[in-house]
């Protein structure tokens, strides 16, 4: 029996056989305007030459899985013959969905899981206790640790204890990548250049050249700068899909501080927007959601646990999901979570070497643990007891 | 609409429109609702009429071709189509106990707000009086009074 581990991302499925190297695949479907004729089903991205004003259809809504027959395409193309051959019959799967997942959601998954694809077992769990599991193994010394999963739907904080998730230290702030791309794609378009259609190519530029700042209005300052002091700014060069493939910043010496540049490249000048947007993480205010962010959510989470648990948990901090990848997140966690915290509980902010597949990982490990076979619902177990039985088991 | 109407005849920056606060309150939740959204253009295949609508049913053909069971009556299929606004309603929470999607929400921060230019993004200092957008400059006041102010409907 072969297990599969499936971190069903609402941006990206991890996945991968338990035995194996994992991938990262859009979990999404495509329509591109140079092919009008067809819709491009998660890797086959990579047909698309032009992705310029590429069509999303997601399958998820605000984290939510919705739109089953997008999920069942992606799902059918990665289980099919041009991904991972699945043979059912020798399957087990172990697949990941959000906290506070509604009912409905989790009753259609048992039947698409089990009657339709007919998986010999599943283990349907949150992928942050994958996360914590993958932790655990690693630091078996600690009690406890508190997951950031920061994906692209929103930003869960969650507290761990022996392996537990606590319930009641759950903590959502509805920022996430998706968000971020599409409030630099609104402030561009309205400071510079139309690109309300360019979500894939807005996000790449997000992704290249946004930080983290550890000192935000020093930043501010500075951006505003004349010239070469201003140390923010940078010239972004557009992708045409046919020179230029991909984008890339100008380098600093090529960089042209007064005037425009001769040749036909099209620029986006980036100055705050650089560590404006991935601010919204940190201070969802900014931009009118009544949140708190990142740091303070975590120190408030901790402070309604356990007066006795709290400093397993600050000195535990362990930061996944694709946004953490941003240069500057773990050193400004750190930073403010510190600042919030008393000066006699150490502090401590882990960043997995591969934040976005960590929780594949933990799923990796969890089908390697004697405990799984007690863990999984099997086909057989569903089909006597129905979604009762998955109910019973799954801790979700 | 309303608010263009409006827009054309208070060029005179004297006598400039006053946006109440539920006014205010609904341009910000749509600005908020628009940073959700997965697309701003049109489906590209929604401007070939014929085909539109003639493709989901080639698709459906190739792939259902194989063993999908026909387990599911049409209240299954129903069930398939609920958007995230009805599933969250059907879960009944605000009559549920213990911690759910509703509570695990980030409660407000208690950090007091900052303000930013809605121009240019620098922190500001100045309220626009008729919108409550934010401004750091009379040249950015110029460009939100030419360009949103009154005359934005997102
Ligand atoms: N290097 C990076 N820098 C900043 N953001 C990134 C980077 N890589 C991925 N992301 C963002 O992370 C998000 C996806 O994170 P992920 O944890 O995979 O989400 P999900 O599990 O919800 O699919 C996307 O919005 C993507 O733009
Ligand atoms: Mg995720
Ligand atoms: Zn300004
Ligand atoms: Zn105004």
């Amino acid at each position: 029996m072969t297990t599969l581990v499936l971190d069903n991302g609402a941006y990206t499925a991890k996945i991968g056989y338990s035995h194996e190297k994992v991938s990262v695949i859009p979990n999404c479907q495509f329509r591109s305007k140079t092919s009008r004729l067809k819709t491009f089903t998660a890797s086959q991205l990579d047909e698309i030459k032009d992705p310029s004003g590429l069509f999303y259809i997601l399958p998820f809504q605000k984290g939510y899985l919705v739109n089953w027959d997008v999920q069942r395409k992606v799902w059918d193309h990665l289980f099919g013959k041009e991904m991972f051959k699945v043979d059912f019959s020798d399957t087990s799967i172990v697949i990941t969905e959000p906290y506070f997942n509604f009912t409905s959601i989790q009753e259609s998954m048992n039947e698409i899981l089990f009657e339709e694809y007919q998986f010999q077992a599943a283990l349907r769990i949150n992928a942050g206790s994958l996360s914590a599991h993958r932790y655990f193994q690693e630091n078996s010394s600690e009690l406890c640790c508190i997951v950031v999963d920061s994906g692209f739907s929103f930003t869960h904080i969650v507290p761990y204890c022996r392996g537990k998730k606590m319930k009641d230290g759950i903590c959502r702030i509805n920022v996430g990548g998706k968000l971020l791309t599409n409030h630099l794609k609104e402030i561009i378009s309205y400071r510079q250049l139309h690109v309300m259609d360019e979500t894939y190519v807005i996000n790449q530029v997000k992704e290249d050249v946004c930080y983290v700042s550890q000192d935000f209005y020093k930043d501010m300052e500075i951006a505003q700068l004349k010239g070469e002091e201003n140390t923010v700014m940078r010239d972004y060069v557009l992708p045409d899909f046919s020179a230029i493939k991909k984008g890339f910043c100008k380098p600093r010496e090529e960089m042209n501080f007064t005037g425009k540049y001769k040749t036909g490249e099209q620029i986006l000048r980036l100055t705050n927007e650089r560590f404006a947007v991935p601010e919204m993480i940190f201070h969802p205010s900014d931009i009118g959601i009544q949140e708190m962010g990142i740091p303070e959510a975590l120190v408030n989470s901790v402070n309604n646990l356990p007066e006795e648990m709290q400093p397993h948990f600050f000195k535990n901090i362990v930061l996944t999901g694709g946004n953490t990848l941003f240069p500057g997140f773990r050193d400004r966690v750190y930073k403010e979570v510190r600042s919030l915290t008393p000066t006699d509980f150490d502090v401590s902010v882990v960043q997995p070497h591969n934040p976005i597949c960590y929780s594949w990982e933990g799923g990796k490990l969890l089908s390697e643990n004697p405990d799984f076979d007690e863990m999984v619902v099997t086909r057989e177990d569903y089909e006597e007891n129905g979604h009762y039985i998955c109910e019973e088991k799954f801790d979700i | 609409m309303v608010e263009k109407k409006i827009a054309v005849r208070s060029q005179d920056a004297n006598q400039r429109r006053v946006l109440d606060r539920a006014t205010r309150q609904r341009r910000l939740t749509r600005q908020l609702d628009a940073l959700e959204k997965d697309n701003f253009q049109d489906d590209p295949h929604a401007s070939l009429p014929q085909l539109a609508k003639r493709l989901p049913q080639f698709d459906e053909s190739n792939e259902s071709g194989k063993k999908r069971k026909k387990t599911r009556g049409d209240h299954f299929k129903q069930r398939f189509r609920k958007n995230f606004q009805a599933l969250l309603e059907e879960e009944n929470l605000s009559v549920s106990e213990g911690p759910n999607y509703l509570t695990a929400c980030a409660e407000p921060s208690k950090l007091p707000q900052r303000h930013f230019c809605a121009v240019c993004g620098f922190p500001s200092n100045y309220t626009c009086v008729s919108c409550g957008a934010r401004y750091c400059c009379v040249r950015c006041l110029g460009t939100h009074h030419e360009t949103r102010c009154l005359k934005w409907t997102v």
